[in-house]
């Protein structure tokens, strides 16, 4: 390990680096989804079989948090479209389902957007240019997964690319044009995003995900026919007599009281799991990423895939611990900036994939040629030498970078990052097909929660797209599915076989999720709920 | 750095001690306090959930910020602000406003109580991003859609300008009606819109099988 001010003096060689290793090699021996014991292999449910990382096994393997004595004579709330989850895909297909003319109800956990979509900096991919094609960014996207997602899947995505900007547009969202171009008929600005082979990457500045989220949500808000209910997590779904989703159980955080909500379609939108904390890493997901939609949907029968894959941002913040984990943009490296490691050396094309990026990083920790910092361990991303190449870029493209240096008490053109990989995206989930169907009747699911897009790694500016794309096509089919649909009979009919399943794999019955906050929340939900039945 | 003796601080009424360098958010967590609301991104300052009023040692007057971005100091007193939704909502449909000439006048139609503004400076005090919303205000009263609505592009939709505004005139929501309104009525940009008509001209085929599709 090299001192920060060792590092810092030591000249840097700007010469490009050629991986040391084969990729293969390299992912095999520093990516955390393979380090030894971060697997386990699932042992009950649809899924069994599959590799899945420790922590979130644990939360799969699983009992529910309520049974039907809990949910018997509750409240409860009727809709066409049930959608879980408030973040970029909820909001979207709750639009899209409601301007389908479907009575919607959409719950979520925190508020509407305190999502990891509005955290969002790099862009969105659209093959928009005319040396690029939908065939070029299927291919991209399916290279960078390592050929393991669903081609089907992928070209519907990268098909609706253009269409979703030219939706996202008409809901009001502002996307950058190159310098000096015109508002109509101009070019807009495009990036090439790490992995890819054109420059396809869509921005508004590095706050994507910000400019996103406020204009759809403040679209739901003024559309008729959405009801939203906030610091409402759903806790376990419910499903009809034949085995159909019929809606879930809500657990209302401010009356600590459960609500039904009944639904002809749901559509869970509940993100990813970073909050998890895998192998120890750090986070830049927000505050609810625990994986609720994935266990809900998990007891209910539904297929997950991919799920062994989970992606780790290569720059995170390393140092000061108080910002520990949260994130860089990419945007960064897609404009020019290098990684140096303590010898002031380059170590990896910074625009290789991001899996490949971070192994890299990793490896340069492991072997000893990291940076240390008030014994925080990183490599260098060189800001100072961006803003050298091309001043004036760290104040007027890369805002929120800027920003974030300042709150770490520095400033990012005078001195460089110090970072290391952080825990950013799970890149399966809930098996889907193109309409956002999943393999329960009823039940759809769209963005981070859903499984099938991204193989084993995604490419930067494929999660917006994915959500734009799906939670259009599973806002769609969730209308059509629920219109038609009066669901009667509903319970918890399901939780039988589950505990049944449970016992024959010799699993506890008494581990409850999904987990819904962090252990570090300080949530006794135990007792929540124990306090709601005392007083019921 | 700072030396690690915890600060004293408080905290909706708790009195807790936080290592120097911690976000509130992280002090109220380290505290052992529960958590299940007014918390989002966790320390990117973006989602605007963790509103909270911030009085310092030897200080009069409270300040509104947001918890993750602002650390503990001695003596501080910390509360949460909870959210609330906007009592009136300012309803349009962006695509109903049709013509572009009728745009401007929308402004006022949508927003009437935004020529009422008093200049009292409450907006500004309150955004924790330090937006210009008065001015913003004032220049959307104008008819300057597009600058207005520039002047937003920080925006994070904490709603602290709208609880502050005696006119109820909900700043935020101005802002990105504004910028919607720019967006949806002049943004069409050329590269877009070739690429959308040769995808409907059937330009753009997708092959599953070709060779770039596998390993």
């Amino acid at each position: 390990m090299i001192a920060w001010e060792t590092a810092l003096a030591a000249p840097r060689d700007p010469a490009p680096a050629a991986l040391p290793l084969a990729k293969e090699e390299l992912l095999r021996r520093f990516h955390p989804d393979h380090a030894p014991g971060a697997m386990v292999a699932l042992r009950v449910g649809a899924s069994a079989g599959q590799d899945c990382p420790a922590e979130l096994a644990l939360l799969l393997h699983a009992n529910a948090l309520v049974e039907d004595v809990d949910i018997a004579g509750r409240p409860t709330l009727d809709a066409e479209v049930l959608v879980l989850g408030g973040g970029g895909a909820g909001c979207v297909a709750a639009l899209t389902a409601a301007r389908a003319g479907a009575r919607v109800l959409m719950a979520t956990k925190l508020r509407m957007g305190d999502g990891n979509t509005v955290m969002a900096e790099g862009g969105i991919q659209a093959a928009i240019g005319a040396e690029d094609s939908l065939q070029r960014h299927l291919e991209d996207t399916l290279r960078a997964g390592h050929f393991r997602a669903d081609k089907k899947l992928v070209a519907a995505m990268v098909a609706d690319g253009p269409d979703a900007i030219r939706w996202l547009i008409r809901q009001g969202m502002e996307f950058d044009l190159e310098d000096g171009e015109d508002r109509i008929g101009g070019r807009l600005r495009r990036k090439q995003p790490g992995g890819a082979t054109a420059a396809r990457l869509l921005s508004h500045r590095d706050f994507t995900g910000l400019e996103l989220m406020r204009v759809i949500r403040e679209a739901v808000l003024l559309t008729p026919g959405i009801t939203v209910l906030e610091r409402c997590p759903a806790v376990e779904l419910l499903t009809d007599p034949h085995g159909r989703c019929a809606g879930a159980v809500l657990l209302d955080l401010e009356r600590r009281a459960l609500v039904l909500a009944r639904a002809g379609a749901t559509l869970l939108a509940t993100g990813g799991a970073g909050r998890l904390h895998l192998s120890g890493f750090p986070t830049s997901n927000h505050y609810g990423a625990t994986a609720d939609g994935l266990v809900l949907a998990y007891r209910l029968g539904a297929r997950l895939r991919e799920i062994e894959s989970f992606q780790y941002h290569p720059t995170g913040i390393a140092w000061p611990p108080h910002l520990a984990g949260t994130l860089i943009s990419e945007a960064a490296r897609a404009a020019g900036a290098t990684l140096f490691n303590g010898e002031g050396r380059r170590f990896v094309d910074e625009l290789a994939p991001r899996d490949v990026v971070a192994a890299a990083i990793l490896r340069e920790i492991a072997e000893g040629r990291a940076v240390q910092r008030e014994g925080c361990a990183g490599v260098l991303l060189d800001t100072p030498g961006l803003e050298a190449a091309e001043p004036g870029i760290l104040a007027k493209r890369l805002v929120t970078l800027t920003h974030l240096a300042k709150r770490a008490g520095f400033d990012a053109g005078r001195q460089p990052f110090l970072i290391r990989p952080t825990l950013h995206y799970q890149n399966g989930g809930i098996a889907i097909d193109a309409t956002g169907g999943t393999d329960i009747p009823g039940l759809f699911c769209a963005g981070e929660a859903s499984g099938g897009l991204h193989g084993l790694n995604r490419l930067m500016g494929n999660a917006l797209l994915e959500l734009v794309a799906f939670g259009r096509r599973a806002g769609a089919a969730a209308a059509e599915a629920g219109r038609e649909e009066r669901p009667r009979g509903i319970g918890l009919t399901h939780l039988a076989a589950w505990e049944r399943g449970l016992v024959a794999a010799g699993l506890p019955l008494g581990t409850r999720a999904p987990m819904l906050f962090p252990p570090y929340g300080n949530v006794d939900l135990a007792a929540m709920l124990r306090r709601r039945g005392a007083a019921a | 750095m700072a030396t690690d003796t915890p600060l004293c601080l408080t905290v909706d009424g708790h009195a807790i001690a936080a290592a120097p360098g911690a976000s509130l958010i992280q002090a109220w967590l380290a505290a052992g306090l529960p958590l299940v609301e007014n918390v989002g991104c966790m320390g990117q300052g973006v989602c605007g959930a963790c509103r909270v009023l911030v009085r310092r040692q030897g200080e009069r007057i409270a300040t509104a910020a947001l918890a993750c971005e602002t650390r503990v100091e001695a003596g501080m007193q910390v509360a949460f602000i909870d959210h609330f939704p906007a009592r009136r909502a300012h309803a349009y449909d962006l695509d109903a406003m049709g013509d572009s000439w009728a745009a401007l006048a929308q402004i006022d139609a949508v927003f009437p109580e935004a020529k009422h503004c008093r200049h009292c400076g409450g907006c500004d005090a309150a955004c924790p991003k330090g937006i210009a919303v008065e001015q913003a205000v004032a220049m959307a009263v104008e008819g300057r859609a597009l600058a207005a609505g520039a002047l937003f592009d920080h925006c994070v939709m904490c709603n602290l300008c709208v609880a502050a505004c005696p006119e109820h005139i909900a700043p935020a929501h101005l802002g990105q009606f504004l910028r919607r309104m720019a967006s949806s009525l002049t943004l069409r940009p050329g590269d877009l819109i070739q690429r959308l008509a040769q995808i409907e001209a059937g330009g753009q085929a997708i092959d599953l099988d070709a060779p770039g599709c596998g390993p």
